[in-house]
């Protein structure tokens, strides 16, 4: 027993060693710190709030990096306000296009009103503007407030317009609301009638009329009026429909010319077809 | 007379062990919390391995290695490292530095470049199987990082140890 007590006590640095390495490997055997719980969180809470305490102390080391680093960004940020501002020329340059587009889809022409006729309740109005300012039969009129007519002759310098205050006239419309269509037409009163709206669709006083892209004749979503008043009458499958344009035809002095033309192709068939309806009713009779 | 000179000696040594324990607690706040602004890139000196070869060459081996495995744990848990990684290393460093024990000759020893090659030594020993566990769980190859950081981090911990070197020239001076 002696002689191992000597022998341990001879070769204790390896016998510790042994020992220490042992224990070593045992607590990283163990990993996750997690193990070690509530004493490493207090222990690391304390480090941080040490090393929090000399936060105020400079670090040449870290001012570098950190120059380095808003270096890298500053370089980061100046590529991409180089980025914005050519994207804002761009957007600009598409705006400016897009604007072009609206312009020739309506591009009106304005003109002042230099005479009114009234023939068989039939309203023309006689405007300052002909065909050497590209004003062509077939193209719309309206004010600021909304739709009044269609150029039916021109001249160099004027052109006749015919109002909607006409008894030929018939207009596809629809209401903004509701997007429900049906045909104005003007028999002769103060106010319009919107036909062939069944009754069991959906129609509110107030609602407003535009052109619909039905018709050939007028640019689609050009205001028309507003319903003021609806009527169900028995035998009939119609609501019967008054609308008053924002239009006041009796002080009509400026008006603009819509730089619009139907689709020839489609007026083409639209032709056709009328001539072929006459032909077959020609037969019947 | 015998009994006296034995308290005396133990007095000694446990005031010995109490500032052991007192520098070994400042050099690890001050290598956790005082580190960035000493650091070289990643490079950081160790302290507390310039201390455990201290106390290996002055008090022994065996005093060295129980104090390497103890200033390492210290480190493991003020640290946000894996337990017993930094012990093993030092317990394995101080055991090395153990070997450049001589009695009664520790001043010679530390006062001198012998110290800065002790160093130097140990903390490769040190390093070599700190990185082993460092790099265990990753596709790093260990020889090149070792020799990346392993090797570096020796020198910049010899460098400081001149400083240690450099109070025991001074005291020997006094």
């Amino acid at each position: 027993m002696q002689s191992f007590i000597n022998f341990v006590a001879k070769y204790k640095e390896y016998f510790t060693l042994v020992a220490l390495v042992i224990l070593s490997l045992s607590f990283i055997s163990l990993g996750d710190v997690s193990r070690i719980g509530g004493f490493r969180t207090v222990v690391i809470g304390t480090v941080g709030w040490m090393q929090s305490v000399f936060t105020w102390i400079p670090k040449p080391g870290a001012l570098q990096s950190e120059n380095k680093s808003l270096r890298q960004l500053n370089l980061q940020l100046s590529t991409e306000a180089t980025r914005m501002r050519n994207a804002v020329i761009e957007n600009k340059k598409l705006r400016e296009m897009l604007k072009l587009r609206e312009e020739q889809e309506l591009f009106y022409i304005p003109s002042e009103v230099v005479g009114k006729n009234i023939i068989e309740l039939r309203n023309y109005l006689t405007i300052d503007r002909g065909a050497s300012d590209s004003v062509h039969a077939g193209m719309a009129v309206r004010n600021d407030a909304g739709l009044v007519g269609v150029v039916i002759g021109t001249t160099n310098n004027f052109a006749l317009v015919e109002m909607i205050e006409n008894r030929d006239i018939k207009i596809a419309a629809k209401l903004q609301r509701s997007g429900i269509d049906g045909v104005i037409v003007w028999e002769g009163g103060e106010v319009f009638e919107l036909k062939n709206v069944p009754k069991a669709y959906d129609v509110r006083l107030g609602d407003i009329v535009l052109t619909s892209t039905f018709s050939n004749k007028y640019p689609p979503d050009v205001p028309i009026g507003k319903v003021v008043e609806i009527k169900e009458e028995p035998g009939n499958i119609f609501k019967t429909i008054s609308v008053r344009t924002f239009v006041n035809f009796g002080a009509l002095q400026e008006v603009f010319v819509i730089k619009y033309l139907p689709n020839p192709e489609r007026t083409e068939l639209i032709q056709k077809m009328d001539e072929l309806l006459k032909l077959r009713k020609g037969y019947t009779k | 007379m015998k009994i006296i000179f034995d308290q005396k000696g133990r007095k000694s040594q446990v005031r010995s062990i109490i500032n052991y324990a007192i520098a070994a607690l400042i050099l690890s706040v001050v290598n956790i919390v005082l580190l960035d602004f000493i650091a070289v890139g990643t490079l950081t000196p160790d302290f507390l391995l310039i201390l455990c070869v201290w106390i290996a060459v002055t008090e022994g081996q065996f005093f060295g290695i129980i104090a390497g495995f103890l200033c390492g744990l210290l480190f493991d848990f003020i640290s946000h490292d894996v337990i017993g990684t930094n012990a093993l290393a030092k317990t394995a460093a101080a055991f090395v530095a153990g070997w450049f024990y001589k009695e009664n000759k520790a001043n010679i020893t530390i006062g001198s470049f012998r110290f800065l090659a002790i160093v130097f030594v140990c903390s490769l020993v040190h390093n070599m199987i700190y990185f082993f566990f460092y790099i265990k769980s990753t596709e790093i190859s260990f020889f090149p990082f070792f020799l990346k950081y392993g090797l570096a981090t020796s020198l910049y911990t010899t460098v400081f140890a001149i400083f240690a070197m450099l109070v025991k020239l001074q005291r020997k001076g006094g």
